[in-house]
């Protein structure tokens, strides 16, 4: 849609600037200027120069000096650096699928059941408070020791968990503590995807004996496909950036189990005052997250059959 | 979706921010000069020694001057400001603010307000930081002004100017002094017959627990009213708990495990300063281990996840259990709270005796000050009889002189409470040990409370994990 | 818009002609009361912790930690609110919570009004601005420098950070509102994207009759397509106050003194001021809860907008 804009504009543009001339171009940078400084001095020098701080040894306190490459042989061997890959994995592994996969079936009964708005708004609920909010909230429900949550494992016998306080629990918690966040987002996208599915697609699956099942299967799935590759591929690459809720709940621990890749450059940068390698595990994460989405758009995005 | 409009606009869009990386990283030989001169900046905070005497006496000469003065202890803080009020009555063109900022975010907050310059004129600062900030070169030598204004040093308790002092550099004036001791619940002692005189001689050792184990055996009760020592003692019900550790110690372990651990000969360092920590040591792995059993096999201790989230304090509060041991700036809560009466006794007595860590806090002024007299002035006030009785009147800490630390004795003997545990503790001259102290001991501490929290929170052996840990710790200093 | 009961509860008997019509009936009534059932179950999910919360921000600290599992306040008070507004003394409040640590949240709301004000109104402006150009004026290199803009959309915020911190270092903004406010003040690379995908969609005669009855540029932008995009650009504005609102990592890190802790980070920060005891579980969850009512109240007025709001820059 925006091409076929844009080529008219241009065809007609032509005959524009004989009239109208440097005029219009005068107008239209007038218009972009402070919106060009700040996407030059905010996106575009910061990338330069964040690049050019891979090559440097950094702490704010004296003149960067010139390392080489070292930061980037320092990334191969750091072993926290490869757990932080590990723990962000686990996390986008956790977090992505149930967040997506609960998100779908639920959207798929939200179209059905109900057009109430009420519900709607109280899904989205959570989605309105920031992660800090949501991270202290969950923090005191699951407390270990007086949590509201472990009170009632142990009636029902199942016993306290330390969640947040344990190694292997915190990982699936911060990744639950985001799912509660961002369900109600990721299911509204879908229900408003599903809503523009050609009904008539339902009518001849049912013709053909399809069963409700058959029909989400083969009809709801494969055309909410862009949908889903949307939610998707923005709840990967913002899972890579998981910081908030760390910060305000675990703090990268217990024993560094949550030192995920965003809690890990923030400790380089603002605890060691080591910025020249963090600028350098920022970089990393860049290409990471850029790789991932292309990846997505790949397996998900090629195949257009059901 | 977000419409890049088509596969071939979406491919664009990619192939923009790789272009724009190519840029970034074509530029990288040129791109030195860019961080150059950003650098050059870099240079404010970089005043150093003796600046504060050339700034001149802003102070002396009655103009307007305003000081910003941060601590991290939120119970401190009314008594400071009561100082800090005192102080501008008596200097109407001082004002001073007080800023508090929780230990978790006081020293990452101080550094980044160096960097940006605008940092408080003077902070509280503990000694283990400050290395941190005098390489830097963010502190101001006191010494030649102590020098210049005759302070006198002798008022302070033996010891504590000493601390404060590295290579003939003073980097603070010291305001209290702090030791560690055994925290009880009255009732729960009376009612397991343990008498206060048993708890103040108990012994302890890695191998045993000694009596103090045993102490905490027989005020341990399961839900069957059964205690630790008996046959029927169930560890997986518990109701009371004889003993709260404090947790994880960041590689310090001051009310944590260090007093174990030294009262059984370990040594943190060869000597303070030096870059080498001994952290793989056996009399430690013995420790670690004994005080790990109390919870993990014992049934002794609450589980490590709950010290984590709550604090000993408060699950000590919450009447979870009978002993803590706790350090002398937190009196004041276990004598205030209302349910739980509180009483204080000596540390046990290991192998080698009984050992407690102790501190002194200073405050410090920031070398980028620009009003660095007028903030020597604030500090030597607050480090002088007047402001130090006012706080060791409200009992919050022991001050570093000794007319201050007696008003908090008087304070406490009117309140009926018994506190010469912490200073015994101080007045035996074996007694007391310090903290471990260096360059870099911020990362050594995130590397060990790293390797503590893996060690407390599981069954893991702990000689492996140590010796690994110091490795990393040894590593991480060059030493 | 949405489907409703109709699609499928409607459906032609013929589906399934071997069943009678009450089977039918009941089999789609109970599908219906499961899927009722599913919901309510999320629903429930979502509301009880804010409940929670409720619950114990309304329960004096003392008893948060003597009966934490009883289901309602064991004594209702209003100590923790009165508290966390400041509309008690020092003392008071020491005695109240255990702990002189205490939360200045008048001082953290009015950082957040200001600095969210502030980044709305001029980012929202100058980005329509912005976008006009990019969706109706030409001029060379259009395209190219549009294509910056969506490939800065791509670009992780961590990376550019770091530099951003350092030039805020640079300027002397660190614990500024010009600092907190700066990186998105001129415009985000999102709202300039937003905005002219939806001044395409507008039709082109009434600028061009603006245009011939001799009016400018900019007075064509204020006078016609401003007024024609009131929606999209209350849409967009209402988006990032609720996005700056809850935004935490940059002003944590460039606003972390007392005077500019915005609502979130000074959560933050007192949530780690009690490192020897527990957290101020009472102070906490007031606090928390107070700082979502702006974003409630906004919500209440404006449910159906933000959602379809919310969902539509999803799905554009």
């Amino acid at each position: 849609m925006a091409l076929v804009a844009h080529a008219r504009v241009d065809g007609v543009g032509r005959r524009w600037l004989a009239s109208w001339g440097t005029r219009e171009a005068g107008a239209a940078w007038l218009f972009m200027l402070p919106a060009l400084v700040g996407l030059f001095v905010f996106h575009i020098l910061p990338l330069w120069r964040a690049v050019g701080y891979t090559f440097t040894d950094f702490d704010l306190f004296s003149d960067p000096t010139n390392v080489g490459l070292d930061n980037y042989s320092r990334l191969f061997s750091d072993d926290q650096f490869l757990r932080a890959i590990r723990l962000t994995a686990t996390y986008v592994v956790i977090n992505v699928p149930v967040q997506v996969g609960i998100a779908l079936g639920l959207a798929a009964i939200l179209d059905k059941v109900t057009a109430s708005i009420l519900v709607r708004a109280v899904l989205i609920l959570p989605f309105l408070i920031s992660n800090v909010v949501a991270g202290l909230v969950w923090l005191w429900i699951l407390d270990p020791a007086i949590g509201i949550v472990n009170h009632f494992l142990d009636l029902v016998g199942v016993g306290s968990q330390a969640f947040l306080g344990s190694e292997t629990q915190a990982i699936p918690t911060i990744a639950f503590i985001n799912v509660w966040r961002h369900l109600g987002f990721s299911t509204l996208l879908l229900v408003a995807g599903i809503a523009t599915i050609d009904r008539a697609l339902y009518e001849a699956a049912k013709v053909d004996g399809a069963s409700e099942w058959q029909q989400f299967r083969r009809v709801t799935v494969p055309m909410l496909r862009p949908v889903l590759l949307f939610v998707t591929v923005t709840s990967v690459v913002g899972s890579l950036q998981i910081f908030d809720t760390i910060a305000v709940t675990t703090e990268g621990g217990p024993g560094g189990a949550t030192r995920v890749f965003m809690w890990y450059i923030y400790e380089l940068a603002f605890k060691r005052f080591d910025f020249g390698y963090a600028t350098t595990l920022a970089v990393a994460l860049f290409v990471i997250a850029a790789i991932v989405s292309v990846l997505q758009f790949r397996v998900f995005g090629r195949d257009n059959r059901a | 979706m977000i419409q890049l409009g088509n596969r071939r606009q979406q491919r664009l869009a990619f192939l923009a921010v790789f272009a724009l990386i190519a840029i970034a990283c074509g530029g990288s030989g040129t791109g030195e000069t860019g961080v150059d001169s950003t650098a050059a900046t870099t240079a404010a905070p970089t005043a150093t020694t003796g600046g504060a005497a050339t700034t001149g006496g802003t102070a002396a000469t009655g103009e307007p001057v305003s000081l910003r003065y941060a601590m991290w202890d939120a119970n401190q803080q009314p008594a400071y400001q009561q100082c800090a009020d005192d102080y501008m009555a008596a200097n109407p063109n001082v004002t001073i603010a007080l800023e508090q900022i929780g230990w978790g975010d006081y020293w990452t907050g101080l550094q980044t307000s160096t960097i940006a310059g605008n940092a408080p004129d003077i902070f509280t600062n503990y000694i283990g930081q400050v290395p941190e900030f005098a390489d830097k070169g963010l502190l101001v030598d006191l010494a030649p002004l102590i020098e210049r204004d005759n302070v006198d040093l002798g008022i302070y308790r033996p010891g504590l100017v000493d601390l404060w002092v590295r290579d003939g550099v003073q980097w603070g004036l010291p305001k209290d002094w702090d030791t560690v001791a055994i925290v009880y619940n009255v009732d729960m002692l009376e009612a397991a017959g343990v008498t206060a005189e048993e708890l103040n001689s108990a012994t302890w050792n890695p191998t045993d627990g000694g009596t103090f184990e045993e102490i905490i055996a027989r005020l341990t009760l399961d839900a069957n009213g059964n205690n630790g020592l008996s046959p029927d003692f169930d560890p997986e019900n518990v109701v009371q708990y004889g003993f709260i550790p404090q947790g994880n110690g960041n590689g310090i372990g001051n009310v944590d495990w260090s007093w174990l651990a030294v009262s059984n000969g370990f040594t943190f360092q060869p000597e303070p300063w030096s870059n080498t920590y001994n952290y793989d040591a056996p009399e430690l792995v013995e420790t670690l281990e004994w005080l790990r059993s109390l919870w993990n096999e014992k049934g002794y201790a609450p589980p490590y996840a709950d010290v984590s989230s709550l604090g000993a304090t408060a699950l000590y509060l919450a009447g979870e259990g009978a002993l803590v041991p706790d350090g002398s700036w937190m009196i004041n809560g276990y004598v205030d709270a209302e349910d739980i009466n509180s009483g204080f006794a000596r540390l046990p007595e290991g192998p080698v005796g009984r050992r407690s860590a102790t501190n002194s806090l200073a405050d410090s002024i920031w070398s980028g000050s620009p009003n660095q007299e007028a903030a020597w002035e604030f500090v030597k006030y607050l480090a002088s009889p007047a402001c130090l009785d006012v706080v060791g009147s409200t009992g919050v800490v022991f001050p570093s002189i000794d007319s201050g630390t007696q008003l908090v004795l008087d304070l406490r003997a009117e309140q009926g409470v018994d506190i010469s545990a912490f200073v015994d503790q101080s007045a035996d001259p074996e007694g007391t040990f310090l903290n471990p102290i260096g360059d870099a001991f911020a990362e050594v501490s995130t590397i060990m409370t790293d390797f503590e929290d893996r060690i407390f929170g599981s069954t893991d052996d702990i000689q492996a994990l140590l010796t690994e840990a110091n490795s990393q710790v040894n590593e991480a200093t060059g030493g | 818009m949405y489907s409703g009961e109709t699609t499928v509860l409607d459906a032609p008997a013929a589906v399934e002609p071997a069943l009678p019509k009450f089977v039918l009936r009941r089999r789609r009534k109970s599908r219906s009361a499961l899927g009722w059932l599913t919901i309510a179950f999320f629903l429930l999910v979502t509301v009880l912790p804010l409940l929670w919360v409720l619950r114990t921000a309304l329960t004096p600290p003392a008893q948060i930690y003597s009966s934490p599992e009883s289901l309602t306040p064991p004594t209702v008070t209003d100590d923790n609110f009165e508290r966390v507004l400041g509309l008690m003394t020092t003392e008071e409040a020491v005695a109240a919570s255990g702990t002189a640590a205490q939360l200045d949240f008048p001082s953290a709301l009015k950082n957040s009004f200001i600095v969210v004000t502030l980044i709305t109104v001029a980012m929202v402006s100058f980005s329509s601005m912005a976008a006009y150009a990019f969706a109706r004026l030409s001029f060379p290199l259009r395209n190219a420098i549009f294509y910056l803009f969506v490939g800065a959309l791509l670009v992780p915020p961590i990376v550019t950070l770091i530099p951003n911190f350092v030039l805020m270092r640079d300027l002397g903004w660190i614990n500024t509102y010009a600092g907190i406010v700066a990186p998105h003040f001129l415009m985000t690379p999102f709202a300039v994207f937003f905005l002219r995908q939806f001044f395409l969609t507008l039709p082109s005669e009434l600028e061009e009759a603006a245009r011939l009855d001799g009016a400018g540029r900019i007075r064509t932008f204020a006078s016609i397509i401003v007024p024609l995009s009131v929606g999209p650009i209350a849409t967009l504005a209402t988006l990032t106050f609720v996005t700056e609102w809850n935004d935490f990592l940059w002003p944590f890190i460039v606003g972390q003194g007392e005077g500019t802790r915005t609502l979130t980070v000074a959560l933050g920060v007192f949530r780690s001021s009690t490192p020897q005891g527990a957290p101020d579980w009472g102070g906490l969850m007031g606090g928390s809860l107070l700082s979502a009512v702006p974003i409630l109240i906004v919500f209440m007025f404006a449910a159906r907008r933000m959602i379809n709001a919310l969902t539509y820059t999803g799905l554009k």
